[in-house]
């Protein structure tokens, strides 16, 4: 009551205690900010749609920006449409691949995620500082560096294959770096598994704790008090964790490029990057992030909506 | 700004954005005409020489690209900037070593490495890297000398020219030597170790095929180039042209390659110099110089005795030489002509070979002799070139914009793993 | 919070068949719904080893006294100072990539943290449709994946604001773009929660808006701008994507593409000791922002039992 009477004084310009905010003096604040994303963040959208439309350079045979969408020039965004979805579709596979080993990466991530944060969420006890500790770690870890880590204990002489042959598990070591699918998947899920574990605890964390008691009380098993009242809770922190998990990797094209040297597991992020890299198709280039922004447009739209509202009620 | 190709100067105006819609919109003009136009090999009129040894092009000095003066100081207290691959020149030669040579003029060198061509084309483009000396191939050398992104080279400086074999002083890619030097020598071949392969891949009546043997699955590597990919495809066909705008034989090869990834699942990279020892792989399309430099990649208690190394005996394979250029916004120039001229000697030229494997083309250095002298082990020594492979070898030039984009579709097919 | 009420033993005949079953030992471990949660544990415990240990390994080889990243052949100091060539203290690449690093991660947050930590009091104290597109923009930036902001940013930055070049400034440029999200998006949580009550008691008191800006919200305000700063500073570290497309030559190639780079080619254990520099320097930022935390919410602990390092992930 008091806040909202406060607000309606403030947007009069009359306040108790003689004070007012000039109109402006909020979006001040937001001035820069709103000033930096519209130049660095929508007008390179603009940009890479303009080179997507756009045209090559005769001689270095590099991308050329086409500014004004009445001469826009869908050469480049026609050959990737032939080229994905077309008659002698070879992209189409390279998508279809990565949509796969997103969708396993993202539900594998949620599988071994949602009991870990759970655990610690309900049960960790004194110990809790020390698993929060534990799970933000990989947060500072470098990619990078986690990535490399698996590289080296996957070498042929790694430990892997080591820990592997002297346990009987495998007869010879197993060359898992040669383009292995399983060796791609298992390093998306590696990297991007923290990003779901962090917002599943804070999410189960808020569980009231009361809640579950009355749901045991009233009769219902550990699974149905589960299925019934904790999942539901965490909802939303499920979905957002997938989102914020899933469209990164769609543009994930190192994982690939350091943990299989074969063609065999190309995802959409090692199509663009050759696509930009070889003068002459970087229209082409700029078409797949085209193709691609379109594709996940959905999702980031939802994830946006449903945090942005989720914002509003105080929840998030 | 969009540089305008048409503009000469090669510098970038700041352009009124009325201006740019404008030649934009010419642009997409221009382009429209070309497409309809143009067809394999139809650009020579249109676009720019595409040097060949039936075709060799002597590039003109214009105006405002003029070689410096004779006679200048080398610059004082300057660093000179190197741009090469990444481990492709000896540190301790480049610089260590010049840097003691030329100690009265405080010089200090500084290495930059690229992984590709084309990302270090785009970069010297932006002009916003003073390099002095760049590492480029012939089939980029005609662009870059088009751009005015290089200095043609004052003689005068250079007279150790007269060490290296005779073909380099007038190279039908740039004749009479006015804007390169050559760097090395190499060709590229079929390595394999015995110890793992036990077929001989130097009898075989095609050795290319060995490539496609499922028998070595998971076990094969390729060149992660697209050149050399496709002209080794194209080899393994009998076909001679490793320049061919025939979209049939294209098509071939591309098949071939996607044959390739289905049955034998290649690893497609340029380690192979570490790939080989280690055996991650045991056979393998490979560089003359990687081969010779993977002796020193071999694990503790493994000889070198294992890799060998094959190239067609009669000289008709893939053969290519690398280049040193000026880079005209250096700030070095006159120290950049000592560098050129130092890199041609014998000493230092030997001394870097025995550390990056890749012969350099001295007339001092007999090939029979390479081996006696333990630059290249007695089981690598066909990794040796001759100069004959250069007049009966193939070469890769510079494609037309329409051939290559063909080349490049066909990659990108491979490469998506389809 | 674990629950440590003993309930009492299941009463005999006349009961559903599952607590029939609890009479056996093994079924009535399983049944018991206040058991100790041996598999939750397990699997957490498992899931943090398979998270730490691989980079455990890689920092244990960067000290290897030889060339091989699993053998160990010994202990020695050799890759950070004492190889004359290879280490990283010798090898000039190195640790320009070192310094290179650092430098753009002091510089983005320098920038990124005040314009974010503005935007977010801009935009929860202005209402209106225009604060909440401007939300939905934030919010948009945090899901787009970093190849398609990199390769936007590239070709804005080459074709069409030719004046900044690539290299640091670029860099410099695209990372605050990408990072802007994170204090906004954290700094509108916190503010959430504080409401607007204090500074309205401080403008009855008289004071100012711009005073009750700087002492009262400012300061409640500390510990979400630590923690955003933190949490910029060790991603830039770690960014991949944006720093190498936007790079211009080796000198402005950070920590992670070199890495990468020579991941790709043929690694020594130089790699794991840069790697290493690399945890180490986001690991100093990370405690000293959690320490200065600490201090500063020294007033308000809330997840109990989690302590201060449940508030800081709370926050992330």
């Amino acid at each position: 009551m008091v806040a909202q009477a406060a607000r309606r004084r403030r947007r009069t310009g009359r306040a108790g205690g003689g004070v007012w905010y000039p109109r402006w003096f909020w979006p001040a604040f937001a001035l820069p900010g709103v000033l930096w994303l519209a130049v660095l963040f929508v007008l390179p959208l603009y940009t890479v749609l303009s080179i997507a439309f756009g045209t090559i350079d005769p001689l270095f045979r590099n991308p050329l920006p086409t500014w004004n969408p009445v001469q826009w020039d869908t050469t480049a965004v026609r050959t990737v449409l032939e080229r994905t979805f077309g008659d002698d579709a070879y992209l189409g596979p390279a998508f279809l691949r990565t949509f796969v080993y997103v969708l396993c990466a993202s539900v594998l991530c949620l599988v071994i995620a949602y009991p870990v944060a759970y655990f610690v969420a309900r049960y960790g006890g004194r110990r809790k500082g020390l698993f929060l500790v534990l799970l933000i770690a990989p947060f500072w870890i470098s990619y990078m560096m986690r990535l490399l880590a698996w590289v080296n204990l996957l070498q042929t002489d790694g430990w892997v294959n080591r820990a592997l042959t002297a346990t009987g598990l495998a007869g010879q070591p197993i060359n898992w770096l040669d383009g292995r699918p399983v060796t791609v998947v298992l390093g998306l899920v590696y990297g991007y598994i923290p990003y779901m574990t962090l917002p599943l605890f804070a999410s189960l964390d808020r569980v009231d704790p009361s809640l579950l008691e009355a749901s045991r009380d009233l009769g219902a098993s550990r699974l149905r008090t589960f299925l019934r009242v904790t999942l539901p809770l965490s909802r939303h922190a499920i979905l957002a964790g997938m989102v914020i998990v899933t469209l990164p990797m769609f543009g994930d094209y190192f994982t690939n490029d350091l943990l299989s040297g074969s063609p065999g597991t190309a995802m959409l992020g090692n199509l663009v990057n050759d696509a930009i890299g070889t003068p002459g198709q970087g229209t082409q280039g700029a078409a797949l992030v085209v193709l691609l922004m379109t594709m996940l447009v959905l999702p980031m739209l939802y994830y946006v909506r449903s945090t942005a509202r989720a914002t509003r009620e105080g929840r998030a | 700004m969009a540089r305008d190709p048409r503009d000469p100067s090669g510098l970038s105006h700041p352009v009124s954005r009325r201006a740019f819609l404008a030649v934009a919109g010419g642009g997409v003009l221009l382009a429209a005409c070309g497409k309809g136009g143009g067809g394999a090999g139809s650009n020579a009129a249109a676009g720019p020489p595409l040097a060949s040894p039936q075709n060799p092009v002597l590039w003109p000095l214009t105006e405002d690209n003029q070689p410096i003066a004779d006679g200048l100081e080398p610059e004082k207290n300057a660093v000179l900037k190197i741009y090469n691959w990444a481990d492709y020149i000896y540190k301790k030669v480049a610089v260590d070593d010049f840097q003691k040579k030329y100690k009265k003029y405080n010089v200090k060198v500084e290495i930059s490495s690229f992984n590709t061509m084309d990302e270090a084309i785009a970069k010297l483009r932006t002009g916003q890297v003073p390099f002095d000396i760049f590492f480029p191939t012939y089939d980029r050398v005609g662009k870059l000398i088009q751009a005015k992104l290089l200095r043609p080279l004052n003689h005068t400086y250079i007279p150790n020219i007269s060490q290296v074999w005779p073909v380099f002083k007038n190279p039908f890619y740039d004749q009479q030597w006015r804007f390169s030097v050559p760097y090395t020598v190499y060709t590229t071949g079929v390595a394999w170790r015995v110890d793992k392969v036990k077929k001989d891949i130097a009898g075989m009546a095609n050795p290319y095929e060995a490539l496609w043997d499922a028998d070595y699955r998971g076990k094969i590597a390729i060149l992660d180039d697209y050149r050399e990919a496709i002209s080794m495809a194209l080899l393994k066909n009998g076909a001679t042209d490793l320049n061919t705008g025939d979209p049939k034989l294209i098509d071939q090869a591309k098949q071939d390659l996607l044959t390739m990834a289905k049955t034998v699942k290649p690893l497609v990279n340029t380690k192979g110099y570490v790939d080989l020892p280690e055996a991650r792989t045991w056979l393998t399309q490979a560089w003359s110089g990687d081969m010779n430099n993977a002796q020193y990649y071999m694990p503790k208690g493994q000889s070198p005795e294992v890799i060998r190394y094959w190239y067609p005996p009669d000289g008709k394979g893939t053969v290519n030489n690398d280049l040193i250029c000026v880079v005209k916004g250096g700030k070095s120039p006159v120290l950049a002509h000592h560098f050129l001229n130092y890199m041609l000697d014998f000493d230092p030229a030997m001394e870097n070979f025995g550390w990056n494997g890749y012969q350099p083309p001295q007339t001092k250095a007999d090939p029979k002799s390479l081996v006696a002298d333990e630059y290249i082990p007695k089981n690598l020594s066909t990794t040796v070139v001759l100069p004959e492979y250069f007049d009966k070898g193939f070469r890769q030039l510079e494609l037309s914009p329409a051939v290559d984009s063909l080349w490049n579709a066909a990659w990108q097919q491979f490469k998506a793993g389809a | 919070m674990s629950s440590t009420v003993q309930a009492p033993a299941p009463a005999e005949a006349g009961q559903p068949p599952e607590a029939r079953a609890a009479r056996t030992p093994a079924g009535s471990w399983w049944r018991n719904p206040w058991r100790k949660p041996r598999i939750l544990e397990t699997v957490t415990w498992l899931y943090l080893a398979w998270s730490i240990l691989p980079v455990a390994i890689a920092v244990w080889f960067s000290f290897n006294a030889g060339r091989s990243r699993s053998t160990w052949q010994g202990f020695s100091m050799r890759w950070y100072w004492g190889d004359q060539a290879l280490s990283v203290w010798h090898d000039p690449e190195l640790h320009r990539a070192l310094f290179h690093s650092l430098r753009l991660a002091a510089v983005t947050t320098l920038i990124a943290v005040p314009i974010g930590v503005a935007f977010a009091i801009g935009l929860d104290r202005w209402r209106g449709r225009l604060a909440q597109g401007f939300s939905f923009q934030v919010l948009l930036a945090f899901v787009t994946p970093e190849i398609i902001l990199a390769v936007a940013l590239l070709f804005l930055i080459t074709n069409l604001l030719d004046f900044i070049h690539l290299g640091t400034v670029g860099q410099v440029l695209g990372l605050v773009t990408f990072q802007l999200s994170y204090p906004v998006i954290i700094c509108r949580a916190r503010l959430l929660s504080i409401g607007s009550h204090y500074e309205e008691a401080a403008m009855d008191l008289g004071a100012s808006p711009a005073q009750a800006l700087r002492r009262v919200l400012l300061p409640l305000l500390s510990p979400a701008i630590f923690a955003s700063a933190v949490l910029v500073f060790a991603d830039v570290i770690d960014n991949f994507v944006i720093a190498r497309y936007l790079s211009s030559d080796a000198a402005t190639e950070p920590m992670t593409v070199k890495i990468y780079n020579s991941a790709r080619a043929a690694p020594t254990p130089a790699l794991n000791a840069l790697a290493t520099l690399m945890l180490l320097s986001s690991l100093v930022a990370v405690v000293l922002g959690f320490l200065v935390y600490r201090r500063l919410t020294r007033g308000e602990r809330r997840a109990a039992g989690a302590g201060a390092v449940g508030d800081f992930a709370g926050n992330l």
